[in-house]
């Protein structure tokens, strides 16, 4: 019998695993649902405070994986984006901004209207600003899917992923600075932890690619090189308390510039991507708890609708004059609805730096699981009405 | 559908067709943004003509009419200009080149039109293979016995082009060894090749249009792929072997060699006549100006003697030094002159392919080449 628990504890990860692989296949197939949010629920309903198939508490090890995957899909995300893009369409830069800081401001006016403390306002704000470029990355590559659409959704999503960690940390370490009093401290773990984050992942995205061009002679494919370089670097700054998301979407921006392959055939980093984005997405949904759900999904609801409608205004007011349609605008947005994913990685990140926001937040709870099953859905659907995945009508 | 009259076109007058890759400045793969890109084209006066193509990776620009070197290349530069602003607001990269390196065919988007639908229906994967780029240039004829005439008298000529204008050297992210490997993709469809050997335009029109009109094959003379054909509503013969050319001045300079060319046929006619004999070898030296490119070797259709293509087009180019003198392209033939001597598009290419290290460093060359 006492082995029969331990194979049952044992095999709790694989077999969830397995689960969500068929059940994520069936509900694609049958209802066209994204495989990510099948992955979510699954998760979700077999965590150790639902189901209970899963040993509590989430182990370490499986943070460490789902951290991977993250670096993986990030440095991807980086490597799509084309900073000159910026420069050479400036309105690109300019509906960002705007639709961050309208979303930073909408949401913080409504938390304080639930009557929460100014600074966890002020951080929920912070990380509502985020959408997941993880999530939406991973819907483009299930779908292929290619446009404006998809271009700006990707775009859009990394630079407000930047922005926001940014505004985080600050913000962070404004808190610190008020309860310890001790500037040093304060300003290392937020703003020096950005930099520190954001020069690792230059120094990789110079070195990596120079590396492999000199011993490049038998490879034309340097995606398991790569693949190498970006778990080192997530583990490297995971060990030093930096941020992995930051360091690894900043080496596939800087690499990028490098010219350096990543064939198309291996988008995704292939089989391993797809295998370590299935355990990202079930791992992040098994660290909700639905008492937590509940308790938070009157603001949770709320924040969702106030950062749609905020994104809808501040992208769809420059979508004209940056060369698109209101109607593309408007499915921008709608395509940048997923959140969690990065939002739950920070939060564990911060439980670690000795801050822990999961109990005192508890809209995000509520968030993070409606937006990992409905994100995916909304954003496949937004590519789908842009006409931007081929339907069968295409073939 | 009987085929209409030849209509009259002022002798030697030329336009041009391009189809233009369309490249996300992310990936360097071709991305199927055509509806996008022509939204916002039309926003503005677009100086030329600017149409979609059977994927949405591709886009055809066309010009007006011209008889010269110059206005061609203006209105060209023109259009290339407008391009070249709309992708980087949209962050597409637009170029040339007869094939994209590395895209893979069954991930193409047919444009949703009825035409591209059915010739995709009924053409399967051969549709989307068909995502390759070719530059068409027509050349006006004052009657349509003098279009068949120089049709037919052309095809001597036809490896020329196919050299000269040679840039797709790479598919599907392997070299090729050919220099032009965006003529195999056409050469699979049922109706391509060459047109049937006659000279009397009542002839072609009775004999053979309304013939294979009849046995259901053909509605239009859109349905033949030939390497030239007779366009009787423009009153022109469109010659469409051509890769497009990494850069304008190049496409102009091929339209304007075909010009003089022309004129150069129809002031030799009794010397140039053309015979059914000569296809005897056409196939054969398609081939050598496709795999080997300048470098190939030719079968002169009436003397059956080996001639380097490279000193072939030189002798040709000597001979139409006057004609394209008074046709004020000189400048045209001064660039074919060099292109001759320095090598290919294709040539440049795979230097660059080494120089640069990947696929991806490749499209990045065309790209810089086509805005230069």
């Amino acid at each position: 019998m006492i082995y029969l628990t331990n194979l049952a504890t044992e095999m709790a990860w694989p077999i969830t695993i397995i689960l969500a692989w068929i059940i994520g296949e069936l509900a694609h197939r049958w209802l066209k649902l994204p495989h990510i949010s099948v992955y979510a629920i699954v998760g979700f309903a077999l965590a150790p405070s639902q189901l209970g198939l899963l040993p509590q508490p989430s182990s370490y090890s499986m943070l460490i994986l789902a951290n991977m995957a993250l670096g993986l899909i990030l440095f991807e995300s980086g490597y799509r984006i084309n900073l000159r893009w910026l420069k050479t369409n400036p309105w690109i830069g300019v509906t960002s901004i705007t639709e961050t800081a309208l979303t930073f401001g909408a949401i913080y006016f409504l938390v304080r209207e639930f009557h929460v403390s100014l600074a966890l306002a002020l951080l929920l704000a912070a990380l509502a600003m985020a959408t997941s470029p993880a999530t939406i990355l991973c819907v483009i590559n299930e779908q292929r899917s290619a446009g404006q659409v998809t271009e700006r959704t990707l775009h859009l999503s990394v630079l407000n992923c930047v922005l926001a960690v940014f505004i985080f940390k600050i913000i962070v370490g404004l808190m610190i600075l008020k309860t310890s009093g001790n500037i040093w401290h304060a300003t290392y773990t937020s703003l020096t932890t950005f930099f520190i984050s954001v020069l690792l992942g230059a120094i990789f995205g110079l070195i990596v690619p120079a590396f492999l061009r000199i011993i490049r002679s038998t490879h034309r494919d340097s995606t398991l090189a790569l693949a190498l370089a970006v778990i080192f670097l997530v583990l490297l700054t995971h060990t030093l308390k930096q941020s992995p998301i930051l360091a690894s979407l900043t080496f596939g921006l800087v690499a990028r510039q490098r010219h350096i392959v990543l064939s198309s055939s291996q988008r995704g980093f292939g089989v391993l991507g797809s295998l370590l984005a299935m355990i990202l997405f079930v791992f992040v949904a098994t660290t909700l708890d639905w008492h937590r759900v509940i308790a938070g999904i009157g603001l949770g609801l709320a924040i969702i609708m106030i950062r749609y409608l905020a994104k809808i205004i501040g992208i769809s007011c420059f979508s004209y004059v940056s060369g698109i349609t209101h109607r593309q605008g408007f499915l921008i947005a709608t395509a940048m609805t997923p959140i969690s994913a990065f939002v739950i990685l920070v939060l564990e990140q911060s439980r670690y730096l000795g801050i822990n926001l999961v109990e005192q937040l508890a809209p995000l709870a509520a968030i993070a699981l409606i937006i990992e099953v409905l994100g995916p859905v909304l954003t496949r659907l937004a590519l789908l009405w842009a006409h931007e995945i081929s339907d069968k009508e295409d073939l | 559908m009987t085929l209409a009259f030849f209509e009259t076109s002022q002798s030697l007058t030329m336009g041009v067709e391009l189809e233009l890759q369309l490249i996300s400045l992310s990936s360097f793969d071709l991305t199927a943004e055509s509806p996008d890109i022509l939204a916002l084209l039309q926003r503005q006066l677009f100086p030329g003509f600017v149409h979609p193509e059977i994927t949405k990776s591709m886009l055809e620009i066309a010009t007006d009419i011209h008889d010269n070197y110059q206005t061609l290349l203006d209105q060209l530069l023109n259009m290339r200009d407008k391009l070249i602003l709309a992708g980087d607001r949209l962050n597409i990269g637009v170029c040339g080149g007869g094939a994209h390196p590395f895209q893979d065919w069954s991930e193409r988007r047919i444009f949703s039109k009825p035409r591209f639908k059915e010739v995709s229906e009924l053409y399967g994967y051969l549709a989307k293979q068909f995502t390759v780029f070719g530059q068409h240039i027509h050349i006006g004829c004052t009657s349509g016995d003098e279009a068949l005439f120089l049709l037919h008298a052309m095809n001597r000529y036809v490896p020329h082009f196919i050299a000269l204008s040679a840039s797709s050297p790479f598919v599907q992210g392997k070299d090729t060894l050919f220099n032009s490997a965006r003529l195999n993709s056409v050469s699979a469809f049922p109706l391509s090749g060459r047109a049937p050997f006659i000279l009397s335009w009542d002839d072609f029109r009775e004999n053979y249009f309304t013939k294979m009109e009849h046995t259901g094959v053909i509605k239009s003379m859109k349905d033949f792929y030939w390497d030239i054909r007779p366009k009787p509503e423009f009153g022109t013969i469109e010659l469409r072997v051509c890769d497009t050319p990494l850069s304008i001045v190049r496409a102009t300079s091929l339209a304007c060699y075909m010009q003089a060319l022309c004129r150069y046929l129809l002031a030799n006619r009794e010397l140039c006549q053309p015979s059914e004999d000569d296809y005897l070898v056409y196939s054969y030296n398609r081939f050598q100006a496709c795999r080997f490119g300048l470098d190939g070797t030719i079968i002169h259709p009436k003397s059956h003697e080996q001639l380097s293509l490279r000193e072939d087009i030189l002798m040709t180019l000597r001979k139409l030094e006057p004609h394209a003198s008074i046709l004020q392209s000189l400048p045209a033939i001064e660039h074919i002159h060099q292109l001759n001597h320095c090598g290919s598009d294709a040539t440049y290419l795979r230097e660059e392919y080494i120089l640069r290290g990947s696929v991806e460093g490749m499209v990045d060359a065309s790209l810089e080449k086509f805005r230069k």
